[in-house]
C-alpha cells in the first residue's frame, strides 16, 4: 500500500516521464531536429550552454540569475505595497471606497497592455519592468489582503486586548494568522503573474535574462536553443514554486493538517 | 430557610475600601450610525465587589451586561463615572491582572491548547520559564490535562470553554471576568461545568464577575447578584445569597430564591414596558 504523499510523487514522476518519452518518440519518427529536437539534445543544449558562454559572453547561470533577480525584486515591492495597501484599506473606511473605485479599472487593463504602457513611459528599462509587474500586481494583492482584513474576527483582537497583548504579539498571533490564506492565494497569483511578466519585458526589450536569450534564440530560428531556454524557465519557475512556496505554504497550515488527522 | 438581604429599588452601594472592582455613576451611550443622535446603553450604574466575592449580574439577553463587562476589562470606553479595579491587598504592588471567559470560547485555532494559554502568558509579560508548569496545571485543574498539544477544533464546544477558563486562569487573575460562559453549552455540559467552576474557585480564589440571563445559574454560583434592568441598563436590585457551599442546584433554599427573582424580574420588567 502507499500512502497518499508517495502516491502523488509517484503519479506526478510518473506523468512527466510519459511526457518525455512521448517527445522522445516524436522526435525520433519526425527525424527533423531543426523542427522538434529530442529531449537528449535538449538536455545536452542546456548543459553546454551552463559551460559556455554563449552569444553575449555570458554563461546560463548569468541570465539565470539576472532573471531571478528581476523576478524576485519586482515581487518583493508589489508584495510590500500591495499588502500595506490592503491593509490600509482595510482599517481606513475612505481609502477603502476611494480605492475599490479605482483598482477595477487597473484590473481590467490587460497585461501585455500594461507592460507596453510601461515601456512606453520608462523605456526598455529595469524600471519599466519593475513598474509593469507593480501595475498589474499590486492591486491583485491589495484586493486580497483587503479582504482579509475584512474578514478579520474582531472579537479575537478584543480578546488579545483584553489579555492585554502587545501589538507585536497581536500581529503575530492574531492578525497575521487570520490574513495566512489571503496572503498565500495573493503569493501564488503575484508570483505567478511576476514571472510571466518579467520574461515578457525581457523578450521586448531588457537586457539580458532568459526572455532575452529566449528571444535571441527565436531570431535566429534555433529551435534547439529556443526549447532549451524554455525549459530551463519552467523547471526553475516549477521548482521554486513546489519547492519555496508549497514549503512555505505547509508550514504555514500545518494546524490545519493536524486537526484533519 | 435562606437569609436573604433585599435591598431598596434602587440602590447605590458605596464602594468599600476592600473592593476589588468599583464601579460608580457610570453612564455609557452610542451614537446611532449615520445619525446625531445617541441612546444610553448603561444608566448611572453603582457596584462594588469585595475582594474574593463571586458577584453576578443577572439581566435579559442585550440589556448592556457585555459592555460593562468590556469597560471594566478596559476595552471599551464610557462617558462618565468611574471605573477602579484593584490588585489582590497583601500582594506586591502591580496593575490588576483581569481575566477573560467569553460567552464563545473565543479561542485561537491555529495555536494548540497550550499555545493558547500561552498566548495570554505571554500578554501578562509571564516569564517563559514559568510558562510550562502553569499550562499543565491549568489544563489540569480544567479537567484538560494531557490536552497540550491538541488543537482547539478537535475539542467539543464545552472542552473548548475549559481551555478559556483555563488561560484566564493561567495569568493568576486578581479579577476574573465571565459573560455567559456556559450559555453556548446544552444543559447537562453546563451544570458539569458550574460544578467544576465552583471546585477550582475554591483553590484560585479570584474575585469574580459573572454576567448571566440564567437566574437559577446565578444563585446557585454567587454570593451576591445585581439584577439589571434593560433599556437603559439600570441596577434594580441587590440580594445577597449567604448559603454554605458548596451548594446543590436543587436545594430548596436556592429553588425558593430563584422563583421569589423571577417574579420581581417580570413585574419590573412589565412595569418599564
Amino acid at each position: 500500500m502507499m500512502t497518499g504523499g508517495v502516491r502523488t510523487v509517484t503519479l506526478r514522476v510518473g506523468s512527466i516521464v510519459v511526457l518525455l518519452l512521448l517527445w522522445w518518440v516524436a522526435a525520433r519518427l519526425m527525424h527533423d531536429p531543426e523542427v522538434l529536437p529530442s529531449p537528449g539534445a535538449i538536455a545536452a543544449t542546456i548543459a553546454e550552454d551552463f559551460v559556455k558562454p554563449g552569444p553575449t559572453g555570458h554563461s546560463a547561470i548569468f541570465h539565470i540569475s539576472l532573471t531571478l533577480a528581476r523576478i524576485f525584486a519586482a515581487f518583493a515591492a508589489s508584495m510590500l505595497l500591495g499588502v500595506a495597501i490592503g491593509l490600509v484599506m482595510g482599517r481606513n473606511r475612505l481609502v477603502e471606497r476611494a480605492l475599490l473605485a479605482v483598482i477595477p479599472l487597473m484590473l481590467t487593463i490587460p497585461t501585455i497592455l500594461m507592460v507596453f504602457l510601461a515601456v512606453m513611459w520608462f523605456g526598455f528599462s529595469e524600471a519599466g519592468g519593475l513598474i509593469a509587474v507593480m501595475a498589474v500586481v499590486t492591486p491583485y494583492v491589495a484586493v486580497n489582503i483587503f479582504e482579509g482584513a475584512k474578514a478579520m474576527d474582531g472579537s479575537l483582537i478584543d480578546m488579545g486586548v483584553a489579555f492585554k497583548a502587545q501589538n507585536s504579539l497581536l500581529v503575530r498571533k492574531v492578525y497575521l494568522p487570520q490574513l495566512m490564506p489571503y496572503m498565500f492565494s495573493a503569493f501564488r497569483y503575484a508570483f505567478g503573474m511576476t514571472w510571466k511578466i518579467v520574461a515578457l519585458a525581457e523578450t521586448f526589450g531588457l537586457k539580458f535574462g532568459i526572455g532575452y536569450m529566449f528571444f535571441f534564440w527565436f531570431e535566429q530560428f534555433n529551435m534547439v536553443q529556443v526549447l532549451a531556454w524554455i525549459v530551463m524557465f519552467v523547471v526553475l519557475m516549477l521548482a521554486l514554486e513546489h519547492g519555496v512556496f508549497a514549503r512555505l505554504e505547509r508550514r504555514a497550515f500545518a494546524w490545519r493538517a493536524a486537526i484533519a488527522h | 430557610m435562606a437569609r436573604v438581604r433585599s435591598q431598596p429599588e434602587v440602590i447605590r452601594p458605596e464602594p468599600m475600601a476592600c473592593a476589588a472592582i468599583a464601579v460608580r455613576d457610570l453612564t455609557k451611550k452610542f451614537s446611532k450610525p449615520g445619525t446625531d443622535s445617541q441612546f444610553i446603553v448603561i444608566d448611572d450604574v453603582s457596584l462594588s465587589v469585595e475582594e474574593g466575592r463571586f458577584v453576578t449580574i443577572v439581566g435579559p439577553s442585550g440589556c448592556g451586561k457585555s459592555t460593562l463587562l468590556n469597560i471594566i476589562a478596559g476595552i471599551e470606553p464610557y462617558d462618565s463615572g468611574s471605573v477602579q479595579v484593584s490588585p489582590r491587598q497583601g500582594t506586591p504592588m502591580h496593575e490588576p491582572r483581569i481575566g477573560y471567559v467569553f460567552q464563545s470560547p473565543r479561542l485561537l485555532n491555529w495555536l494548540t491548547t497550550a499555545g493558547n494559554i500561552e498566548f495570554a502568558l505571554e500578554a501578562q509579560n509571564v516569564p517563559r520559564e514559568q510558562w510550562q508548569e502553569r499550562v499543565t496545571r491549568q489544563l489540569g485543574m480544567v479537567g484538560l490535562a494531557g490536552q497540550e498539544r491538541n488543537y482547539p477544533l478537535k475539542l467539543s464546544g464545552g472542552m473548548q470553554q475549559r481551555v478559556a477558563i483555563a488561560r484566564a486562569l493561567a495569568i493568576e487573575p486578581d479579577i476574573l471576568l465571565m459573560d455567559e460562559p456556559f450559555s453556548h453549552l446544552d444543559a447537562i455540559t453546563a451544570r458539569k461545568m458550574r460544578f467544576d467552576l465552583m471546585g477550582i474557585l475554591a483553590k484560585a480564589k479570584p474575585t469574580i464577575l459573572f454576567v448571566t440571563h440564567d437566574l437559577s445559574e446565578a444563585v446557585f454560583l454567587s454570593d451576591r447578584i445585581y439584577m439589571m434592568k434593560t433599556n437603559p441598563a439600570r441596577i434594580f436590585k441587590e440580594v445577597a445569597i449567604d448559603l454554605p457551599r458548596p451548594r446543590k442546584p436543587e436545594d430548596p433554599r436556592l429553588l425558593d430564591l430563584e422563583r421569589d427573582l423571577v417574579q420581581e424580574f417580570f413585574s419590573v420588567l412589565e412595569g418599564t414596558g
